[in-house]
């Protein structure tokens, strides 16, 4: 596995790699081949990320006082609804599965390229026209509906620019959709041969299971948009109570979606964490086909629980009660992954290593917000919770705590193989503690000032609060340094930094049989698949016993 | 140049497994359709149950007529595409009746949309747009109309994808520049063509059925 | 280009299978608009929503001949109409269910 030739083997000539085959910006934006397209949603994303991310810093600035000092209330609500729009569909939704999952899924299965590739191109084209409209949004002057868009403001009195916000979110709903087809038809035909479903790595599982919620689950989004786009621009009355309508009809069809949405945003995390932590341990993953079953039924029972998000609404008592049931079951097959990473751990050789950091980061962070929701099924609760910023601190701490985190794990697990170079690691590993601190801190707070009840979306508090409110927004301002220190010493490493190995951590998976970066067809040999995943020890022995091969292939840093 | 090699694209390496995999991309794609269409289905049935009587009173106002005619239409084109779609899958070289029944479809698409144009002019005259001035004096009978305009018009937009997809299918099949025999785009356009058709064989009783027995 | 002589049998062997679905599909089609205008209550409305399963049935199974597809492709198919189900069930366990 390293690159060193074997005896008699001849050196192959020397010939591009996808990031040199083809230097012009046409031969970028023209691409096929699906690591440039990730590559271009990397970028995408990233500028998607500070933009929310500005958004928000605005607003944890005004939290700073409880009257109201830096903005009016119209300004405030334009930007937690933008914040929360770009933040969820132009960074959550497409970050993992569009820049990890294009780039590494026909890599782990032995594919040349995804199964459509002119039309993984025009998902990105489409994001991009898509993220066009809802940054108009924001200049033409921004939309105050928060993300959700509930009927009848939104579609009624809202005096803001809710068709284009919209509009934006109806566009970048069918990249999804276009993404989950070509990444379903990949996984299910284009395996290399011996590359059987239950070889396969768990993050290809994970980008699987996403693939089939986004495909499933986004028309309905389409439609509730188009619905309030129908009643607020062409006048026809669908949610207007006054001439019969239903304004819950919108949040059923809204929540249908949303909630698998959050299940998009989450397992492609899980997948990266599911290839960190043996990688680190030094172990198989424990119990890989509970691993499996457990997230087809995440994504499975994630259509059936939308209505949690409901019990204030006015919903019916036995619709509430079903769903407060089934949110209660949907806790169980992701308490089954967190047993199972850390019974990973379990007698291995663990090393901290910055994709580690992340990735462990991801799992209590994740734990933590996910039993912050099983406050939040019970109904009792809920009544008193809900609206308050024990919601906004549960699912930040999922999102962000969790998805965040393992995006930030991959990048630092991959870079190498993307990008043929090594990072700072020393820097790295400061970055992820940090972000750790500065998380909890941003977070943390939330939860209690939310549990006494301070409500959400309220750009003025009650005095009681500000304690935490200040927690908060300097928690926050720890965070963002957190996040620009990889910005500055990722970018330094693409010039400076050294050379990348074949396979620097010694991981199993076929992406690091090949060269970093990967020559634009994948690899230089037909890819065969004869043993299990995760192979870093014979079966039966602790950690540390990692075959010949393996034990070369890791680069001595 | 053998027909299978002109149709063969990157990244496969077999033009038996690229057909497959063409089949399945455009059924998992009707899945999400089936959910799109779906949720206005849904949509429907919550308004109607919660306003029974008013939707029976506004879909009576709707033209049987142009609804039934349009609907025996689009089930004629989905015959012709059939046709069009088992015979590009036949060995017997049926190129010119592939061509020819691809042609009937996009006729018979456009001619749907003609009488879809004709029944919108009405429904306007009627004054059964919502709004100041609606014909009806249920309240709700507006939600039926919303309804409506809006399902027709998106059901029209995909009818007209699925008529510029036949006609581009046509016109580079006369030019030859892409052979008909196991052609996975034909095969694929005629799988979206009959979902479309689907999609207007349940919108049929739903607008144009209620309120005729009373 | 014209067609070989062993064409004739095949193309009259597509047309008789497709128009005889077709006529099937007319048929129906009259029997709901008929349907339609006999006073049964509730029947008459399910009557037309049971006529439309039947007719897409048959656009599914023979049309787009689901019926002779591999299982992979049925399970795709099928797919849509599970979650679709759940998407009515549980909504209209709101919409029913209403005090």
């Amino acid at each position: 596995m390293t690159d060193a030739l074997l005896a008699g083997e001849l050196p192959l000539p020397p010939r591009p790699d996808y990031l040199h085959h083809g230097s012009s910006v046409w031969s970028w934006l023209s691409t096929t081949d699906h690591k440039r397209i990730a590559i271009l949603y990397a970028v995408t994303i990233t500028i998607f990320f500070f933009l929310g991310g500005a958004a928000i810093t605005a607003v944890r600035l005004e939290l700073f006082q409880p009257n109201g000092w830096l903005m009016t209330s119209d300004s405030y609500n334009k930007l937690f609804s933008f914040h929360g729009i770009i933040m969820v569909w132009f960074f959550l939704v497409p970050s993992i599965p569009n820049t990890f999952g294009n780039f590494l899924l026909p890599l782990m299965i032995g594919a040349p390229d995804v199964a459509f590739p002119r039309l993984n191109l025009f998902s990105w084209y489409l994001t991009i026209a898509a993220g066009a409209f809802t940054v108009y949004a924001l200049v033409a002057g921004g939309v105050d509906t928060g993300w959700t868009f509930y009927t009848p403001y939104s579609s009624m009195f809202s005096n803001t620019h809710v068709f284009a916000a919209a509009a934006g979110v109806f566009v970048v709903g069918f990249a999804s959709i276009a993404t989950g087809v070509n990444f379903i038809a990949t996984t299910h035909m284009l395996r290399a041969p011996g590359m059987t479903w239950f070889r396969l790595p768990l993050f290809v599982w994970a980008i699987y299971a996403t693939s089939l919620i986004m495909v499933l689950a986004t028309p309905v989004l389409a439609i509730s948009l188009l619905l309030v786009i129908a009643e607020r621009v062409f006048g026809l009355p669908i949610f207007d109570p006054a001439r019969g309508g239903d304004p819950i009809l919108f949040q059923h069809l809204f929540w249908f979606y949303s909630h698998p949405a959050v299940y998009i945003m989450v397992l492609p995390a899980m997948g990266v964490v599911s290839e960190i932590i043996p990688c680190f341990a030094r172990r198989r993953i424990f119990g890989y086909d509970f691993m499996v079953y457990a997230m087809l039924a995440i994504a499975g029972i994630g259509f059936f629980v939308w209505g949690h998000h409901m019990f204030v609404s006015g919903q019916s008592p036995l619709a509430s009660l079903v769903f407060s049931f089934l949110s209660f079951i949907i806790a169980v097959p992701s308490a089954i992954k967190v047993f199972n990473w850390t019974a990973s751990l379990y007698r291995g050789q663990i090393s901290f290593e910055s994709p580690m950091l992340y990735a462990l980061g991801f799992v209590g962070l994740f734990t933590t917000g996910g039993l912050s929701g099983l406050f939040l099924a019970s109904i009792p609760v809920d009544v008193h919770v809900t609206d308050t910023y024990f919601v906004v601190a549960h699912f930040h701490y999922i999102m962000v705590g969790g998805s965040v985190s393992a995006f930030f794990a991959g990048m630092h697990f991959w870079w190498p193989k993307v990008t043929g170079r090594r990072y700072p690691e020393s820097w790295a590993k400061f970055a992820a503690i940090l972000m750790y601190a500065g998380f909890n801190m941003t977070f943390l707070p939330q939860f209690f000032a939310g549990y006494l009840g301070m409500p959400r979306r309220y750009h003025t508090y009650p005095a009681e609060f500000q304690i935490y409110n200040v927690m908060s927004s300097a928690g926050a301002a720890v965070l963002a340094v957190a996040y620009l220190l990889p910005l500055g010493y990722l970018t330094w490493s693409l010039f400076y930094g050294g050379k990348a190995a074949r396979n620097p951590w010694g991981a199993t998976g076929l992406e690091w049989t090949t060269s970093s970066p990967p020559p634009p067809k994948n690899f230089d040999w037909q890819p065969r698949v004869d043993r299990a995943p995760y192979d870093y020890h014979t079966e039966g022995m602790s950690a540390g016993t990692d075959p010949p091969e393996m034990q070369n292939a890791r680069e001595t840093q | 140049m053998s027909d299978e090699t002109a149709l063969l694209r990157e990244p496969w390496l077999d033009f038996a497994r690229q057909r497959e995999a063409g089949k399945f991309g455009i059924w998992v794609f009707l899945a999400s359709e089936t959910l799109f269409f779906g949720a206005l289905m849904l949509t429907y049935m919550v308004c109607r149950i919660e306003h029974p009587e008013a939707f029976v009173a506004a879909g009576r106002e709707t033209n049987i007529w142009y609804g039934t005619i349009n609907t025996a239409v689009l089930l004629t084109s989905s015959l012709t595409m059939a046709v069009a779609a088992q015979g590009a899958e036949s060995y017997a070289r049926l190129r010119r009746l592939v061509i020819a029944c691809l042609t009937l479809t996009a006729l018979l698409g456009l001619a749907f949309i003609v009488i879809k144009g004709f029944e919108y002019k009405e429904d306007m005259d009627k004054h059964l747009v919502p709004g100041a001035g609606f014909e009806l004096p249920e309240r709700a009978a507006q939600l039926f109309y919303g309804f409506y305009w809006l399902v027709t018009s998106v059901h029209a937009i995909h009818l007209s994808i699925g008529i510029a997809l036949v006609g581009r299918l046509v016109w580079v099949l006369l030019r030859r520049e892409l052979p008909v025999t196991e052609n996975p785009e034909i095969e694929v356009t005629a799988l979206y063509w009959h979902l479309v058709d689907i999609v207007w064989i349940f919108l049929y009783p739903l607008i144009y059925l209620p309120g005729r027995s009373s | 280009m014209s067609e070989p002589a062993n064409s004739g049998p095949t193309v009259r062997r597509l047309w008789t299978r497709n128009l005889v679905i077709w006529a099937a599909l007319m048929a129906l089609l009259l029997v709901s608009l008929v349907g339609a205008y006999i006073p049964m209550g509730r029947i008459t409305t399910a009557s037309g929503i049971v006529i439309a399963i039947a007719k897409s049935m048959l656009v599914v199974l023979l049309f787009m001949e689901l019926a002779f597809a591999k299982p992979l492709i049925r399970l795709a198919a099928i797919a849509g109409l599970v979650f679709l189900s759940a998407m009515f069930a549980l909504t209209l366990s709101d919409i029913l269910a209403r005090p």
